[in-house]
């Protein structure tokens, strides 16, 4: 990383600025861009802003107009009351359960497999890594109705814990069978990515493989585990359309239907469907704001999102 | 005793392969075969939405969803009408974000300070919930209090309140306001990988040569950005194509059924009225066209999309 003094001259130089005019056109183009680029923040962050305010607005004061631009009586009433008169609390513990589980298992799956499918040429290595990005390609909406069948009435295992329907655990099956190719697909990239004769001094040092994984390439990797488990997190907590189709009350109910719900009122709550939007919202900001970086080398070496 | 913790090691260590891919494999298999195999049988036959019953109807459901009455005739008005709708919407809504996306990737490109931050200000939308990003916009388009009306008619814009919502035209508009801003940070964030591995070195040799702004994207960006603009059209089409979110919460398909797409007809088909036979034959024929409209963007740009 050069200095700024440095990136400065460099720029100046290898531009050809000599004469201040030209100069001086570089520095517009820079402002111009700081400007397009704080519109555009602006306004993308406004809604987000807006339904924050909502969600701390006296219910009488969504309902004015003109329209305020901040909550002139700040109240957290509307937190308490979702708590109290619809169950969020259930919707969280729902939403926590679910997503958790579903990231524990794709890391887990995504990353032993991973490592095998950027190592080791096995037969049908190739057809299977293949198979593993068309099963990206599969519209899910489209598989509403097998999935419903397969919940209602699963086979095999159905035997043992009859109709999966309207329960966590056809949540965290539908949602592992969605992420876990994704995890796969970063952590095999991210793997491709580490030297190998990291792997060989292992051996040398006398590891098995299954030492050298567990000692030498899983610390390694951890960037790239944060990255899959972050998205594994994000897109099961936020998935809307399985957990329409799959669920009918608080049992298995996630935050996502939770916030639908308001929707079905005759007469929208707008103060309390914000709050309720801003709990089901919280790690999306949180993450985006904090771990920007995993989401992002994640997503380009993954390339997908449910 | 040493000599039996190293056999046990040695038959581990040939184990290390499957006991690695084989339960990710076994589970994706599931993925794959199992639903989709599921799919098939199940648009063969007609469900009784009250009793259950099922009956094999052969090619029945893809009659009805093709032609008119079920016979071979006059296309089904339904299918061209929410085929003409989900054109719009994903048309719409991937040039739309495709172009303001690589506008800011190529601004953010750039060797600006706090770079960072724009950037993570930038991706949020795209990581909330998608229900919540509907309703959030359903409350900004919302006629009486709603944030739109408020600084239209607050700034003297427009003297009465625009019923967004309950316009047809309105309404698909709004939809595609809310698919942008969604999912325009997937398109920035893909672009910009793009961009960074354009060599600086180029652009220099393209600006000593005094080339124009236009032809430097073209002959220099535009060739290292291939890979990275088929993944995200891609992903953005495809994903439009089957997203329900949105549209589900923020119009359900109406007013009337002026914004009905094929994901929400799915929907309504499969799980509102029950019929799950037609549903699956939809489901059927989004699985084809997802196939085609990929295949065809490998063809216009080439290579595989996911090496970028």
């Amino acid at each position: 990383m050069s200095t700024k003094t440095d990136t400065l001259s460099r720029v100046r130089r290898s531009l050809n600025l000599n004469t201040e005019d030209e100069w001086s056109s570089v520095v517009r183009d820079r402002m111009v861009a700081y400007g397009l680029l704080a519109l555009y923040v602006v306004v993308v962050w406004f809604p987000i802003y807006y339904i924050l305010i909502t969600s701390f607005k006296a219910p009488s004061e969504t309902l004015s107009f003109p329209i305020t631009f901040y909550p002139h009586d700040p109240t957290l009433s509307n937190y308490v009351e979702i708590f109290q008169n619809r169950p969020f609390g259930t919707y969280t513990l729902n939403s926590l359960i679910v997503a958790g589980t579903t990231t524990l298992i794709c890391v887990t799956l995504g990353t032993l497999s991973g490592y095998t499918f950027s190592r080791y040429d096995f037969l049908g290595n190739k057809a299977l890594l293949l198979s593993i990005i068309a099963a990206r390609m599969i519209p899910p909406i489209a598989l509403i109705v097998p999935f419903f069948e397969i919940m209602s009435n699963p086979p095999v295992i159905g035997a043992l814990t009859g109709s999966l329907y309207n329960t966590k655990a056809a949540l965290i099956l539908t949602y592992t069978f969605f992420n876990l190719p994704f995890a796969v697909w970063i952590m095999k990239n991210y793997f491709d990515g580490v030297p190998r004769s990291l792997d060989e001094q292992a051996q040398v040092d006398g590891c098995s493989t299954w030492e050298g994984f567990f000692k030498v390439i899983l610390p390694v990797a951890k960037p790239g585990i944060a990255a899959t488990a972050i998205l594994a997190f994000i897109f099961s907590w936020n998935e809307f359309v399985f957990a329409l189709v799959l669920t009918s009350s608080e049992v298995s109910q996630t935050l996502p239907i939770g916030v639908s719900l308001f929707v079905a009122d005759d007469f929208i709550d707008w103060a309390h469907l914000a709050a309720g939007g801003m709990i089901a919202a919280l790690p999306g900001i949180l993450f985006g704001l904090f771990f920007q970086r995993y989401i992002v080398s994640g997503l380009t070496q993954g390339a997908v999102k449910e | 005793m040493a000599e039996n913790t190293r056999s046990l090691r040695r038959r581990l260590d040939r184990l290390f392969i499957p006991l690695t891919v084989g339960p990710t494999v076994l589970w994706i298999a599931g993925v794959i075969l199992y639903p989709t195999l599921q799919l098939l049988w199940s648009s063969l036959f007609y469900t009784n939405p009250i009793t259950q019953e099922k009956q094999f109807v052969g090619l029945d459901n893809f009659a009805s969803l093709i032609f008119e009455n079920g016979t071979v005739g006059a296309l089904n008005p339904d299918l061209v009408q929410f085929t003409k709708h989900t054109l719009v919407y994903v048309g719409c809504s991937v040039t739309i974000s495709f172009l303001l996306g690589l506008g800011i990737a190529m601004l953010l490109n750039k060797d600006l300070k706090g770079r960072g931050w724009i950037r993570t200000a930038v991706i949020v939308p795209w990581i909330l919930p998608y229900v919540m990003s509907g309703l959030m916009w359903r409350w900004m388009f919302q006629t009486q209090y709603g944030a739109i009306n408020g600084v239209l008619v607050g700034g003297g814009v427009i003297s009465e309140q625009i019923p967004f919502l309950s316009d047809g035209t309105l309404a698909m508009m709004a939809l595609i306001i809310a698919d942008v801003w969604v999912f325009t940070p997937f398109i920035i964030i893909i672009l910009l990988a793009g961009l960074q591995n354009v060599p600086e070195q180029l652009y220099d040799a393209a600006e000593v040569d005094g080339a124009s702004r236009w032809s430097r994207f073209w002959n220099v960006t535009y060739p290292f950005l291939k890979p990275s603009i088929l993944v995200a059209l891609t992903i953005r089409i495809i994903f439009d194509i089957r997203a329900l979110d949105l549209v589900w919460v923020m119009t359900h398909g109406g007013p009337g059924k002026s914004t009905e797409v094929w994901a929400s007809w799915l929907y309504r088909t499969a799980m509102v009225f029950g019929d799950t036979g037609q549903g699956a034959a939809l489901g059927v024929v989004m699985l084809a066209v997802t196939f085609a409209v990929v295949a065809v963007l490998y063809k216009v740009f080439g290579g595989t999309p996911y090496e970028t």
